[in-house]
């Protein structure tokens, strides 16, 4: 378990973060600059908090108030960095063996060996890093970093260099690999997928502090906030405010729409009348209908952008309302060509427990 | 007849390889030490560090002269010990030591400084201590600048003349080097003396650094699947 409560502040960024992993994946998303490297940093002792503490498995790395700051090579963490950091001048095998250091040489090779079967390149170990593929790199890094075997494992964005057919198989491996780590393991990525895919639970950076952390479904289901909301792919945010709240079920106005929409009431929240409200959907979740009904609005197709596996409809508001909005919807590809294009209208369906209502 | 090429030869090639060597390790601890300074005088001591290569030989000779000389306290207190530096041919060293200690200085610090602190935390991180992650990974990283600064330093060592002559002399069989030697021959007439002597250090050059370039490329074959082979 890997107990983490940080502060450190440098001249325009302030970091505060409280964060614990149980044998677990935990992900972590946000965007750049907003503190999600200098706290790997932290924990692996390559830069140090300005107060707080971090604990691994009843072990204190780091306590501000009793002046303990175990240096990076006592704290049985591994790390795996974004530029993958390969030793250039050792081979494959080399680069393995370099973290168990004085221990007997008969198990170095045999655990160097185990490695290069697990991470599926045993008939390259006398080659040196430069004559790897990224992706077989980043896989020595991967067995580079456990092969001490660490308690905590750290990668920072690890597969952000690779192409996606590599990125996927890697992902993969990573997942299998965790059943052989059993170990806690924070995965820094500015991918949602590869975050939701990868992490159990998933910590939304923003700032220097952590917005949210659950798991994955609630991440994915209930964002707390807008920016929570926006990194995790609620592209369409309107403002709003409470126009009824009645039997269980709640209407929120929203102006740019010039009507109310009925959202079903998440009881985590406690809404009163006309307080204002962030109203947000994905763009999966609305439909397209050729007629009006309850919760419908009428639009026009401004854009149309065919993915390989999806289709995106980006709309303004039809004549009749007068008013601005922005929206896109997404839906999966057709095996025909869509009977809807640009400029058409049609009629966009927010199911009411697929709207999300956000306070801030 | 001989003996009057052969010893500015042999003093200087001495001269060279104490001064060469003195040089490489002193110069490799001070970029170290320098790389991970931090402190409020660190322009200060670099300026320092980097002051004989911008003073002129005659200054740096004087100012040689007056530290080492028989009224500094430091003279003193080796006047104590039966010890006299001037016109001795530890002032040979000491002068090609000081002239070419920055150009080594520079280069092994900008090697260090070059160095992926990614890849120095990677080994931090899998245990290795600072001075293995200094040797293991810094050194070999930095390699070609440290080669680089080595030869620097030996082709200062030889062309040293100015601050030698004012510490060390003209003694020849003793403190003579082979650009003080040219010097005193020109000034003396004998050109043809100066002409041998010039070609001894035109072929000395040469064969050092013919030397030098297959060792350098003996050594980037054997790691030529190494360090470089991605960049």
């Amino acid at each position: 378990m890997l107990e983490i409560k940080i502060k450190k502040t440098l001249p325009d960024f302030h970091l505060a973060i409280d964060l614990t992993v149980d044998q677990e994946i935990v992900s972590i998303l946000g965007p750049s600059g907003s503190g999600k490297t200098m706290t790997l940093l932290s924990i692996a002792g390559l830069i140090r908090p300005d107060e707080g503490s971090i604990r691994l498995n009843e072990r204190t790395l780091f306590n501000s108030a009793e002046g303990v700051f175990l240096p990076p090579q006592e704290r049985k963490i591994g790390f795996v960095f974004q530029n993958y950091a390969l030793f250039p001048h050792l081979t494959v095998a080399e680069n393995i063996a370099y973290g168990m250091h004085g221990r007997p040489k008969k198990d170095i090779q045999k655990r160097v060996a185990e490695l290069l079967e697990l991470i599926n390149i045993p008939g390259l170990k006398m080659r040196y890093p430069g004559e790897l593929s990224s992706g077989q790199q980043q896989r020595v890094a991967l067995a580079r970093a456990i092969a001490p075997e660490p308690e905590a494992l750290l990668l920072d964005e690890p597969f952000s260099a690779l192409d996606t057919f590599r990125r996927e198989r890697l992902e993969y491996e990573l997942l299998a690999l965790h059943q052989y780590f059993k170990g806690d393991i924070l995965f820094i990525t500015h991918d949602l997928a590869q975050g939701f895919k990868i992490g159990t639970r998933m910590a939304i950076y923003e700032n220097g502090r952590i917005v949210q952390c659950d798991s994955r479904e609630k991440v994915i289901n209930s964002p707390v906030n807008r920016t929570a909301a926006k990194l995790t792919g609620v592209k369409n945010l309107f403002d709003g405010y409470i126009a009824s709240i009645e039997n269980g079920a709640l209407q929120a106005y929203i102006p740019e729409f010039g009507k109310p929409l009925k959202i079903n009431y998440p009881e985590t929240l406690n809404l009163s009348l006309n307080q204002p409200v962030i109203i947000g959907i994905r763009p999966e979740h609305i439909e397209i209908m050729g007629y009006k009904q309850e919760n419908t609005i009428p639009s026009r197709v401004s854009r149309l952008v065919d993915g390989v596996t999806d289709l995106h409809y980006y709309y303004f508001a039809d004549k009749d309302i007068g008013k601005r909005y922005n929206l896109e919807s997404c839906t999966s590809r057709p095996l025909s060509p869509p009977n809807l294009d640009t400029g058409k209208s049609c009629f966009l369906y927010f199911p009411p427990d697929r709207l999300i209502v956000l306070t801030e | 007849m001989l003996e009057s090429f052969l010893s500015p030869l042999y003093i200087s090639m001495k001269t060279i390889l104490a001064s060469t060597v003195i040089t490489f390790f002193l110069g490799i601890a001070a970029a170290r030490w320098m790389a991970n300074y931090s402190g409020r005088f660190k322009s200060l001591i670099d300026s320092l560090f980097l002051l004989p290569l911008v003073l002129p030989p005659t200054v740096l000779g004087f100012g040689l002269l007056l530290f080492f000389g028989k009224n500094s306290p430091l003279g003193q207190l080796l006047d104590l010990f039966g010890v006299t530096v001037i016109f001795s041919w530890p002032a040979n060293v000491i002068t090609a030591v000081i002239v070419s200690f920055p150009l080594m200085y520079i280069s092994a610090r900008g090697g260090f400084e070059q160095v992926d602190i990614n890849i120095e935390n990677a080994a931090r991180t899998m245990g290795a201590g600072e001075w293995r992650v200094f040797w293991t990974v810094t050194m070999p990283l930095s390699w070609p600048s440290i080669m680089a600064a080595t030869v620097l330093a030996f082709a200062r060592a030889l062309g040293e003349f100015g601050a030698t002559l004012m510490l060390a002399g003209n003694i020849p069989g003793k403190t003579t080097t082979i650009p003080v030697a040219i010097y005193f021959k020109i000034q003396a007439g004998h050109m043809e003396e100066a002409l041998i002597l010039t070609l001894i250090v035109l072929i000395f050059v040469f064969v050092s650094l013919v030397l030098l370039a297959y060792w350098k490329g003996k050594a980037k074959k054997d790691g030529r699947n190494k360090a470089f082979a991605g960049n």
